[in-house]
């Protein structure tokens, strides 16, 4: 009985440490906000009689201390309401309506750069680890490692001087939604994608090398040459499954620098995603909207890695023990 | 130092060389004989490359970008340092004494750095910046010098974490070895043991992660600049990029100058740290 209930536990001992995270990043978040050098009531409550503004304060969750705010906010953040952003007059808009439209663009960003960044290192890193320490290797090695470097605002940066504007080839700014006109999305697209691969790819394949080399020595490997298969059979049935974990491993783990990549990058290109809101929220002084923003990051961002961290340990029992160490 | 130049490999020495150029730029550069970078040059504005009296040309406004890039080197390697000196620092100093101490102590440590690590690291900057450096009358903008020491803490608290996880984790491979456990037994103090014993061999891995979270920290100021919160006026790289970031078409060299400047240093940084962490790992593999 007990041992059946056995993969019960190893989730729950991966679901409680991931829901004190989620709830102490917001907390946090949340704690924050009264390190404002201006008061929330003072921002947010529109003058008028005592009933309206006890109202106000209500509705807000403004009318208790620092915590209880908090556990206002979570209520709400867990039945979908994410917050108002307030008018100077008073009225409000939900969080929610700008969030249906930015979160997809974001999100649509974010998947399309981690397909194609894991499309392209998985050859480059078999071929560089497959050619290790000749002359093609080391170029190619040297020029990931400068590119895993290089921030990706310049990448964006250079692309949209060089390929937007001097070139002209494509949209230096802009986004164009895939219903309204699929060729026009797939151009605006191109460059924010690129250059938040650039240093992703060259991440990821520098990761792939070096576990491509680690499993080519070992002694199955060796086994499978003196057999007789090809070299292409070895690499691609024999290496790159065992090697694939740490490189999906790691691509959870690099969502993180993503979504911050994806900020930036949004402000370049003028993508109207969850970056553009953030900036929006802060030059217009929605703190609740920016809350609410990051805490979306913070638990979307801990939820992605508990699932690829609990998938992984099912696929390969050895993952378990590497990531808890 | 001879003999420590020659273990360095090619990418190695270039990087140790720039960085010791920028590191000169930043003592020396209000020596330099350079024209002055906040005054414009009415007869030169945007003029390429290698124009007179120009090396690295102008932007736009007619401002020298060699002396601006010289005066930027300042505020963003001051940035970089000054956080990943006092973070590292507060970082390592948690994360040895709760893996030396243990018990809940370092379960309570452990669950704060996941917690900070949770908020992907520029988001967390953003967040911190962006709240604590508004002004409370929205017309007056808050005081610039206000405002590096803003980017300074905020940039610190994300370090915190990264560097205290590193530390944490020697600290831990450490505490249980044999030697370790010799001196407590001969009754050593935790404060000896502590600082004899086990500082000196977590040092290598925190010095090595000190070059790439500076490495972080210059990118994430860029970063913050050109989301607009970072430093304004164009007085650090990121600020640089930031200020003509809207408009480059008439002038493209004042978003070249600064942005490979700040990619250069970046990769140095991280190729220095890259070796560290090489010869750490070879230094582990023969114990």
């Amino acid at each position: 009985m007990g041992k059946n209930l056995g993969w019960i536990n190893n989730v729950l001992k991966r679901i409680i440490p991931l829901l004190l995270v989620i709830f102490g990043s917001t907390l946090i978040l949340s704690l924050l906000l009264q390190l404002l050098p201006v008061g929330l009531k003072d921002l947010y409550i529109a003058p008028g009689d005592p009933a309206s503004i006890r109202e106000q304060l209500k509705s807000l969750g403004l009318d208790g201390n620092a915590f209880t705010f908090y556990f206002h906010w979570l209520n709400d953040f867990i039945h979908g309401n994410f917050g108002y952003i307030i008018f100077p007059g008073g009225g409000r808009e939900p969080v929610s309506n700008r969030l249906a439209t930015a979160l997809p663009i974001s999100l649509r960003l974010v998947v399309y750069v981690q397909i194609f960044s894991l499309l392209i290192s998985v050859p480059l890193g078999i071929y560089t680890a497959y050619r290790a320490g000749r002359r093609s290797d080391r170029v190619i090695s040297y020029s990931l490692f400068a590119a895993a470097s290089v921030p990706n605002f310049v990448f964006g940066l250079l692309l949209a001087i060089f390929v937007g504007v001097q070139l002209g080839w494509l949209p230096p700014l802009g986004y164009i939604d895939p219903s309204e006109n699929l060729v026009g999305h797939i151009k605006t697209m191109i460059l924010p994608v690129l250059s938040l691969s650039i240093p992703t790819i060259a991440t990821y394949s520098r990761l792939l090398r070096s576990d491509v080399i680690a499993t080519l020595r070992e002694d199955y490997v060796t086994m499978a040459a003196s057999k007789g298969l090809s070299n292409r059979r070895i690499l691609f049935t024999h290496v790159l499954r065992p090697s694939s974990t740490t490189l999906f491993t790691s691509a959870a783990l690099n969502m993180g620098a993503l979504i911050g990549g994806t900020l930036v990058i949004e402000q370049i290109f003028s993508i109207p995603g969850l970056g553009t809101e953030i900036g929006i929220a802060i030059f217009s002084r929605q703190f609740f909207a920016l809350q609410s923003y990051i805490a979306i990051i913070a638990v979307g961002y801990v939820l992605f890695n508990g699932i690829i961290d609990v998938v992984l340990g099912f696929v390969d029992p050895r993952t378990r023990e590497r990531r808890n160490a | 130092m001879r003999k420590l130049w020659s273990e360095f490999n090619l990418p190695t020495k270039i990087s140790v060389t720039w960085v010791s150029i920028i590191l000169f730029l930043v003592i020396t550069g209000s020596f330099l004989p350079l024209p002055n970078p906040t005054e414009y040059d009415p007869n030169a504005s945007g003029v390429g490359l290698f124009s007179p009296g120009h090396i690295l040309g102008t932007d736009i406004n007619g401002y020298d970008l060699l002396s601006n890039v010289v005066n930027g080197a300042r505020i963003s390697i001051l940035i970089a340092l000054i956080s990943v000196g006092v973070g590292g620092l507060i970082g390592s100093a948690i994360g040895i004494g709760s893996a030396y101490i243990r018990g809940k102590l370092d379960i309570t440590v452990n669950l704060l750095f996941n917690i900070l690590l949770s908020i992907p690291n520029l988001v967390l900057g953003l967040a911190l910046v962006a709240i604590l450096a508004t002004s409370a009358d929205p017309s007056t903008p808050i005081d610039p010098n206000r405002r590096v020491f803003i980017i300074i803490f905020s940039l610190t608290v994300v370090i915190i974490p990264i560097l205290g996880r590193i530390a944490r984790g020697a600290t831990l491979s450490w505490v249980n070895r044999e030697f370790i456990v010799a001196a407590r037994s001969m009754g050593m103090k935790d404060r000896h043991i502590i600082f004899k014993h086990i500082v000196p061999n977590v040092l290598p891995a925190i010095y090595a992660v000190i070059f790439l979270a500076i490495g972080v920290v210059i990118v994430a100021e860029g970063a913050l600049s050109l989301l607009g919160v970072g430093i304004i006026d164009g007085v650090s790289w990121g600020a640089m990029i930031g200020r003509v970031a809207g408009d480059f078409t008439y002038a493209p060299q004042s978003m070249y100058v600064p942005v490979v400047v700040l990619a250069l240093t970046v990769i140095a940084f991280n190729q220095i740290g890259d070796h560290l962490r090489s010869q750490l790992d070879s230094r582990e593999g023969k114990i």
